[in-house]
């Protein structure tokens, strides 16, 4: 096994495997079309609150998309082949995430102009609200990944992973959402999008590294 | 040249669930031996075959490979290694070949064929592994013995779901590996064929 051997493997198994990928998009979807439904379509509530409806949806989506992620490789015991291939085991996780991402957040992000137009925001606050994405979703990614493979060996970890994870998704959504608030209202807003980016890099080195510690501590 | 590839494991010491499973397990396998695992079901042989591919720790006790002391960092033994546990890492999404050419990726597809021939899979090389028997999925794992240039592997129960023809294939395979300087070690509750020379260890609790 090579990092690349392994990073085309996990390619082909997203591609093959796409319902899950699907899955968290179509919630997605169904959570943004389901609040003006539910509360109000009117542009005076939906204007404000697009930047939370839309950062809620995806936090959960990705929260799907993560919780998953070891299970298969649990129960098949390629995961028990990836601490024993002598490869550094953060790095491939690593690489896991990248393709994990990818399959995630590039139909999101697609999507993302029509969406907004659905919640009326407009086009500065749209790239705004795109920055964010970019800049935060890979700390929930990564964040989520530290909880996947703590819960990946418990039967029915889902909820204890939820538990778990939430509270540290928590910055991530203050700071996605008060960019996006303070873009509205014509503030600036690099403060928030810096500290996105500086949690971002900080899970980025931390995250891997825990993850596999606990896969280690898992796989027995 | 490769009686240097030697393992030795002194005063193991391994516990399971608070259970202790062995103490003061010590043992010597050289490059160019068979050693089989003995215990009843339960006694810690996969834990042990975990253990010394680095998968679990050991509470106690030294490993040795060739000389160097990977108690803590089995890296350089895992360059020599194929591990073969339980549930062989076969993903059901993939097709066999693809399953194969994750794990041997400098292997080309004629290589392959040729070892999903010798392990009675040949015209199953595009079908989809969860398609496959439990015996045919096992085969799949063991095709990546004819495809490694790997000198230990350790195999977990590597006979189980085989028929009677596969079993004396899987056997001539490890005759021929030792022959050639590599290190088995197994467990299993088959009886082997004499002429591979086992050495057997017996875990005792």
């Amino acid at each position: 096994m090579t990092y690349l051997s392994f990073f085309n493997s996990e390619v082909l198994a997203i591609f093959r495997r796409k319902q899950d990928a699907v899955n968290a998009l179509v919630f997605f979807l169904l959570v943004i079309t389901l609040f003006p439904l539910g509360v109000s379509p009117s542009k005076e509530f939906l204007q404000p609150a697009a930047g939370g409806i839309i950062w809620c949806a995806v936090a959960l989506a990705i929260l799907m998309s993560v919780e998953g992620m070891f299970k298969e490789d649990y129960n098949d015991g390629s995961l028990e082949q990836l601490v024993v291939s002598g490869l550094y085991l953060p790095v491939l996780i690593l690489l896991k995430l990248v393709v994990q991402w990818c399959a995630v957040m590039l139909p999101l992000l697609i999507l993302m102009p029509i969406l907004s137009q659905m919640l009326f925001i407009n086009w500065e606050i749209l790239w705004v609200l795109i920055l964010t994405l970019i800049i935060g979703s890979p700390a929930l990614f990564l964040i989520g990944t530290i909880g996947a493979a703590l819960t990946v060996s418990l039967r029915r970890g889902a909820v204890l992973m939820l538990l778990i994870i939430l509270p540290f998704y928590l910055p991530v959504i203050i700071f996605s959402t008060g960019a996006i608030g303070a873009a509205q209202v014509g503030q600036p807003y690099n403060g928030q999008l810096a500290i996105l980016a500086a949690i971002s890099l900080m899970t980025l080195t931390l995250s891997p590294i825990m993850a596999a510690v606990s896969i280690k501590a898992s796989v027995n | 040249m490769h009686s240097n590839l030697d393992l030795s494991i002194s005063n193991l010491f391994i516990e399971r669930s608070e259970r202790v499973l062995c103490e003061n397990f010590s043992c010597l396998i050289k490059a160019g031996e068979v050693a089989r695992i003995m215990g009843e079901n339960g006694a810690g042989k996969s834990t042990l075959l975990k253990i010394i591919a680095g998968i679990l720790q050991p509470l106690e006790g030294k490993i040795l490979f060739a000389g160097e002391d990977i108690s803590f960092h089995r890296d350089m033994l895992q360059k020599h290694l194929l591990y073969l546990g339980h549930h062989a890492g076969i993903k059901s999404v993939f097709s066999v070949a693809e399953n194969l050419k994750w794990y041997c990726p400098n292997k080309d597809i004629d290589a392959i064929e040729e070892a999903l021939a010798i392990v009675g899979l040949a015209g199953y090389s595009d079908s989809p592994a969860h398609q496959l028997s439990a015996g045919q999925q096992r085969r799949i794992a063991l095709a990546r013995l004819w495809l490694t240039d790997k000198k230990i592997w350790l195999l977990d129960e590597p006979f189980t779901a085989l028929d009677v023809k596969g079993v004396s294939v899987l056997e001539g395979k490890i005759k021929q590996h030792t022959n050639n300087g590599g290190m088995v070690i197994l467990t299993t509750h088959q009886s082997l064929s004499d002429a591979l020379c086992v050495k057997e260890i017996q875990l005792v609790s």
